[in-house]
């Protein structure tokens, strides 16, 4: 490993190593940005073909049905069923909000936004992508095989995930899959890391920086510690299924002497918890900047917002064991996790309140990027309300397995972490590509996803509650589950507008891409110091290294005269007259 | 410090970190599969005996030593006396991977075969896991072989880089000897 030291790289010249094997941050930020995207898109025609699934038994599915099962007449057959709910969560998990977020715009914002040139290793960060890359392909040739892509759910508990549950080598590729977009996400951590501490610009201190390089910080370290776990339990998974080991077989299963399919639970978890964390962390700070910037006021409480974000990371290692309350752990245990769980609410509620501080009486401006914080804001709160029954054991007992808990991670993880992706895809958009998107097609995207958007997931948190399973082929065939038909479908035809609606994201991204207003250097009117230089930026970002002095969020001060009501971190902290 | 070296540093002991991870939940793994058994080997498991893991231990150890040497003679420029000191850290690395194959014969000869079970798989699985990392751990000295040049950049960086990860296998080694096979 050799460091970049902030030097000015020649910049290439070939399109190979221009696009394809990049080490310029902003290039592989787009990478992963496609990446993303196109996951995003896969996985959200899986959600279709479930949901369709769900509310039209027994009904071929529109249009490609025919296509994809023609076995079936176009029906989705029950075991592809359970195939399509696992790669629908690993798809959106691990392959589109994972590289979205992190992988886009971590690569994108941090060097940008802390004034370096480039990440602490270039190298490791080609390869991080590289790496991913060569997952996905593993991951979406495991649905070509004969026997189809693995269906034990995205956990992918034994014994549902060995041999005897799932026959054939797709669970085995999955495995290989996660394996391997582990080695990109440490590889990405590792740079994340070293390149925040090592590359700030001169005079920029922890709390100078944006929250966005907050919340991706504090998640490339989760990921340095986390993801490894993960990776020990795939490769034990491995072994069961390839090598005859008997890790997680119990029973009659294993030959002789006894593994334990649970210990998967718990190794799944201790890495499953920071991993929604993980995910989480990068829209919290993107939403935290975005909410002052657009209500031109610096952010309330941004030190604690910060530092109540770093304690839920803290806190997020210790509480994995709400997963597994019905696992028969010791009441003592069950009860000291649902203490742990309860509190994380504190540090969650206080960033929370800081939000709402910061928009209180600021001249809120509607720009796509704030109606979509705003979303963030809205659909996180509830998400992480219906966290709180959970997290309770006498009533997680009932709601365990439920759509509830499929309700509430659609809230906090899928919705928040989708729209603070939008709303961060609207915002850079203009540094990233040098050309501003529609705002009208924006908005009308916002609105067409956010109030489906609300039917799919508070749809999904109502069946729960009334007792629908998860994971269920056909709800049609239980008698309890009948009068809960209409919400079904009233959840599957919101999928299916929220689906509809994406399509004008897609054509406004194209369009803008091509056809888009050229971008000023600054058109939001904020501080930070991507936004002092061009848009796009040169090859090596900064001709000079800046220097800061002073926060991200400085706007609205009454002593600004220059006729801007915000300052850039570069510019000397305007005083009152004394 | 300069800039560079605390680059280096810091990103090598996030890897190092990681790579800990992956052996610790291994550990805590094996902690519950230990403590959950009736009996540990299972009934009509023989204990495995002592010497092959013990002569590991040794080759690791001392490859160690030899790779500790290594980095002390790049920081005084003496490529010469390194590139030896190499050379019989790979021949010691080397001696632990033949020590450990004959380990897995062993096993095999007493009956324990991959598929008898937990014991079994423990003691197959994590060494397993071990020496492919080991590999690895060759294949970083194999490069720090060719690059011992008074050209190349940063050379004390990389060694050092691969010296520490070079430790860490040996300390996983010693913790999985004390652990599986000692107690
Ligand atoms: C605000 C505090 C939160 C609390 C108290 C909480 C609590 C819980 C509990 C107790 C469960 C297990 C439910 C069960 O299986 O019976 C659960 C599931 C889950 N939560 Fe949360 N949660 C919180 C926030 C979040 C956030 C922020 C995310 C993601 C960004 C998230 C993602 C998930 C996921 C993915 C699952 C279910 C995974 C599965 O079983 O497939 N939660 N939560
Ligand atoms: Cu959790």
């Amino acid at each position: 490993m050799s460091g970049g030291y902030n030097e000015i790289h020649p910049e290439p010249t070939t399109f190979w190593s221009k696009y394809i094997i990049s080490f310029d941050h902003k290039v592989i930020a787009k990478q992963f940005m496609w990446y993303g995207i196109f996951f995003l898109g896969l996985g959200g025609m899986m959600a279709l073909l479930i949901r369709w699934t769900l509310t039209y038994p027994g009904q071929p599915f529109p249009i490609i049905g025919n296509l994809l099962f023609p076995h079936s007449a176009g029906v989705v057959p029950p075991d592809s069923y359970a195939m399509l709910f696992t790669m629908h969560g690993t798809i959106m998990i691990f392959y589109a909000i994972t590289p979205l977020l992190i992988g886009a715009f971590g690569n994108y914002c941090i060097p940008l936004m802390i004034g370096a040139r480039d990440m602490a290793f270039p190298m490791l960060n080609m390869l991080s992508f590289w790496f991913a890359f060569l997952s996905g392909i593993v991951l979406v040739a495991s649905l070509l095989l004969p026997l189809g892509a693995a269906a034990g759910g995205w956990t992918s508990y034994p014994t549902l995930s060995t041999m005897i549950g799932s026959p054939g080598a797709g669970q085995t590729l999955w495995c290989v899959a996660i394996f391997l977009f582990g080695v990109s996400s440490t590889m990405g951590a590792v740079n994340y890391v070293t390149t925040v501490i090592t590359l700030r610009a001169p005079g920029m201190g922890y709390f100078d920086m944006p929250l966005t390089i907050w919340g991706l910080w504090l998640t490339a370290i989760l990921n340095a510690i986390f993801v490894p776990v993960l990776g020990a339990g795939v490769i034990l998974l491995t072994m069961d299924r390839v090598m005859g080991t008997t890790f997680f077989l119990a029973g009659a299963s294993a030959t002789s002497g006894s593994g334990d399919p649970v210990l998967f639970q718990h190794v799944f978890w201790i890495f499953g918890h920071p991993e929604v964390y993980i995910l989480i962390l990068p829209a919290w700070g993107i939403v935290s900047d975005l909410l002052s910037f657009f209500s031109r006021k610096p952010a309330f409480g941004a030190k604690s917002t910060a530092l109540a974000m770093t304690a839920v990371t803290i806190l997020s290692t210790l509480v994995y064991g709400h997963h597994m309350f019905t696992t028969q752990m010791s009441p003592l245990l069950t009860q000291s996790f649902m203490t742990l769980t309860m509190t994380i609410s504190i540090p969650s509620a206080i960033f929370f309140a800081n939000w709402l501080g910061t928009i209180w009486k600021g001249s809120i401006r509607f720009d796509s990027p704030m109606l979509f914080s705003l979303g963030v804001v809205f659909v996180f709160g509830l998400g992480g309300l219906t966290g709180l029954h959970l997290g309770t054991v006498s009533t997680d007992i009932y709601l365990h397995d439920t759509y509830f808990v499929v309700g509430h991670f659609h809230y906090t993880m899928a919705a928040s972490v989708l729209l603070g992706g939008y709303a961060g895809l609207y915002f850079w958009f203009p540094k990233m590509f040098g050309r501003m998107m529609n705002e009208t097609l924006a908005k009308i995207h916002f609105w067409g996803t956010m109030i489906p958007l609300n039917g799919i997931f508070f749809g999904m948190l109502m069946i729960g509650y009334g007792g629908m399973h998860r994971r269920i082929y056909n709800p049609f065939v239980y008698e309890s589950l009948q009068r809960l038909i209409p919400i079904n479908t009233l959840v599957t035809q919101s999928a299916i507008l929220m689906g509809a609606f994406q399509i004008v994201f897609v054509i406004n991204l194209i369009w803008s891409l091509y056809k888009g207003k050229k971008a000023p250097n600054n058109p939001w009117n904020v501080g930070t110091l991507e936004w002092t230089i061009p848009s796009p930026p040169v090859h090596h970002n900064y001709d000079v290294i800046p220097v800061v002095k002073c926060g991200p969020h400085e706007l609205g001060n009454p002593n600004l005269k220059n006729g801007r009501d915000f300052q850039y971190q570069t510019e000397e902290l305007v005083q009152g007259p004394a | 410090m300069k800039r560079s070296e605390l680059q280096n540093n810091l990103a090598m002991t996030i890897a190092l970190i990681s790579a800990a991870m992956l052996f610790v939940t291994l550990f805590m793994g094996y902690a519950v599969y230990r403590s959950s058994a009736e009996a540990w080997p299972p009934v009509g498991m023989a204990h495995v005996s002592l010497t092959l893991p013990f002569l590991s231990t040794i080759f690791i150890a001392v490859s160690s030593w030899f790779c500790f040497q290594v980095k002390n003679l790049v920081a005084i420029n003496d490529l010469k006396r390194a590139n030896r000191n190499l050379n019989l850290t790979m021949l010691m690395g080397v001696g632990f991977m033949i020590s450990q194959s004959f380990l897995w014969l062993q096993l095999k000869e007493s009956g324990i075969y991959v598929t008898s079970g937990i014991f079994a798989s423990v003691m197959y699985g994590f060494t397993w896991i071990h020496a492919v990392h080991v590999i690895g751990g060759l294949l970083a000295l194999v490069y720090l072989k060719i690059v011992l040049r008074p050209k190349t950049n940063e050379l004390l960086q990389k060694t050092i880089n691969v010296e520490r990860f070079w430790h860490f296998l040996g300390i996983v080694w010693f913790a999985m000897f004390m652990g599986m096979f000692v107690f």
